[in-house]
């Protein structure tokens, strides 16, 4: 297998548009959490969300702005940032193998959302017509491939909201095999329609408000917790085989070192304590390292009941005694559930985390919970502490359990 | 018949493609071929979506077979008429409102 680098990011997330920003809003615990504010807002049961400041016109010309979701549009812009700062510039022959990777769990859903408003909410027999290309999943990748002339692999991965790290992952398998030498993995993600927003308060599984402070609403592996809180953005990174970051003099970030893939094959939506235990164990396993050898880990942690307690669980199965000595971070608290994004950008905090060694704090984490006792850097970031290999979890839906294992570079 | 009515047509749809495709209003030309100016058939398919929505029409299927504005600005001219001549409640006002 071949070594992995990570070499460039781009983001476009609530916590902000480039990595120092992101990273020091993470750092300090800033949450982008806030009361949303769109047509319809006040027929939510508790309008939040972790918005992007994002205007699409001033990152497209109009014939292409109107083909693209606003999803589509997270993922050219950090796409575009990823590849700036990778510094890359391809030749005519390596763009023929290049692979573009994204993950994304509800895709153009706002498009589809406003599509369907003139057919059943105006009774009108059109649509428009370009809420097919708007709302399909492999748009955001296509855009991202026709905009580069990359014409290697162009997937899309849903899988909720473990889709970007399988995206990342799919990646890295291919890059390690020698199947390819440059990539762009990541996902994107823009679910704050009035619809979306709804079908997922249906389900019970939204955070509500927090009396005194909206953005505090988010709070994983506290026993006060109440749910998710829905958030928008993307996240990018630019993968390498090692040795063509090396021979290209590439400012090398991280390293990509394994990557777990299971399934639960149980409930659809319930957590499986023995799939995401296995995911850890398959991405120490891929990445040939021990258990001991984690230093830290970025936690799915979305702040519902049931995932909480069973990731706690599940790192404990993995780790043993030495599970309650790892700090564990769950950032949902500040930038929410990007859903079929949120793995990606997670891996991001976690290289930043690396390369910085502190291990970023789980913000709101009000009162104990005994089902929840491990230590989950509660309110303080913790510098020093984020050490040399990390895990980013990322669980979901439809059992889908993707975990990245990631090393700082020497 | 043309004259104003024509005029006010055109002006209205180059308008559209103007915004939309953000091209240069002087290129649209009556002979000028809207897919060498980038409204491939599928741009086509959305400008007929916003005709329809500024002319308050309903447009058949084969509005989208059109290649040049003229034939396109000709097409929708014609669908105008169409609409007033079906909406108004007689001659007489058909008559006044075609003077216009």
């Amino acid at each position: 297998m071949r070594r992995v680098a990570v070499t460039g990011i781009g983001l476009v997330s609530p916590l902000g548009h480039n990595a120092k920003d992101v990273f020091d809003a993470a750092r300090s615990g800033r949450s982008a959490i806030h009361r949303l504010h769109i047509a319809g807002a006040h027929r939510l049961a508790a309008p939040l969300a972790a918005t992007v400041q994002f205007d699409g016109t001033e990152h497209f010309e109009p014939p292409q702005f109107r083909l693209l979701d606003r999803v589509s549009q997270f993922a050219v812009v950090a796409a575009r940032r990823a590849l700036a700062d990778a510094g890359c510039d391809l030749s005519a022959a390596e763009r023929e193998h290049a692979g573009v990777f994204v993950g994304t769990g509800m895709a153009g859903t706002m498009s589809i959302d406003e599509g369907y408003q003139t057919l059943y909410g105006e009774n009108s027999d059109r649509i428009k017509p370009m809420m097919i290309l708007k709302g399909m999943h492999n748009a955001p990748a296509a855009w991202i491939g026709i905009e580069n002339g990359w014409r290697g692999p162009n997937l899309t991965y849903s899988t909720a909201c473990s889709s970007s790290s399988v995206a990342i992952g799919e990646a890295w398998l291919r890059l390690a095999s020698g199947a390819m030498d440059i990539a762009i993995a990541g996902g994107a993600e823009a679910p704050l329609s009035l619809g979306s927003l709804k079908a997922w308060e249906a389900m019970h599984t939204l955070a509500s408000e927090d009396a005194a402070d909206p953005a505090r609403s988010c709070k994983p592996f506290s026993r006060s917790r109440s749910g998710m809180v829905l958030g928008e953005g993307a996240a990018f990174v630019v993968l390498e085989s090692w040795d063509r970051a090396l021979a290209r003099g590439a400012s090398i970030q991280g390293e990509l070192v394994g990557y777990g893939l299971t399934t639960d094959a149980g409930h659809i939506a319930r957590p499986s304590v023995d799939g995401q235990a296995a995911a850890m164990s398959a991405a120490l396993a891929a990445a040939r390292i021990a258990a001991d050898e984690v230093d830290a880990i970025n936690a799915h942690g979305t702040g519902t009941q049931a995932n909480d307690v069973a990731e706690t669980a599940a790192i404990k199965r993995v780790f043993g005694a030495r599970a309650g000595r790892l700090p564990i971070s769950a950032t949902k608290a500040l930038h929410g559930h990007l859903l079929g994004a949120a793995g990606a950008l997670e891996f991001v905090l976690s290289v930043l985390a690396l390369r910085n060694d502190v291990a970023l704090p789980t913000m709101h984490l009000d009162v104990a919970d005994p089902d929840c006792d491990l230590d989950y850097v509660a309110d303080v970031a913790r510098v020093g502490a984020a050490g040399r290999t990390m895990l980013s979890n990322s669980f979901a839906f439809g059992g889908t359990n993707a975990v990245l294992a990631l090393r700082a570079v020497d | 018949m043309t004259s104003t009515s024509f005029d006010d047509t055109e002006k209205r749809i180059r308008a559209l493609l103007a915004k939309d495709f953000k091209l240069d209003p002087g290129t649209l030309t009556s002979d000028a071929r809207l897919d060498e100016l980038g409204v491939d058939s599928i741009g086509m398919a959305e400008l007929i979506f916003n005709v329809e929505d500024e002319f308050g029409l309903k447009l058949p299927d084969v509005a989208v077979q059109m290649s040049t504005f003229g034939e396109v600005v000709h097409f929708i001219d014609q669908a105008v008429a169409r609409q007033r001549t079906a909406t108004a409640p007689n001659s007489m006002a058909h008559g006044a409102q075609v003077g216009t």
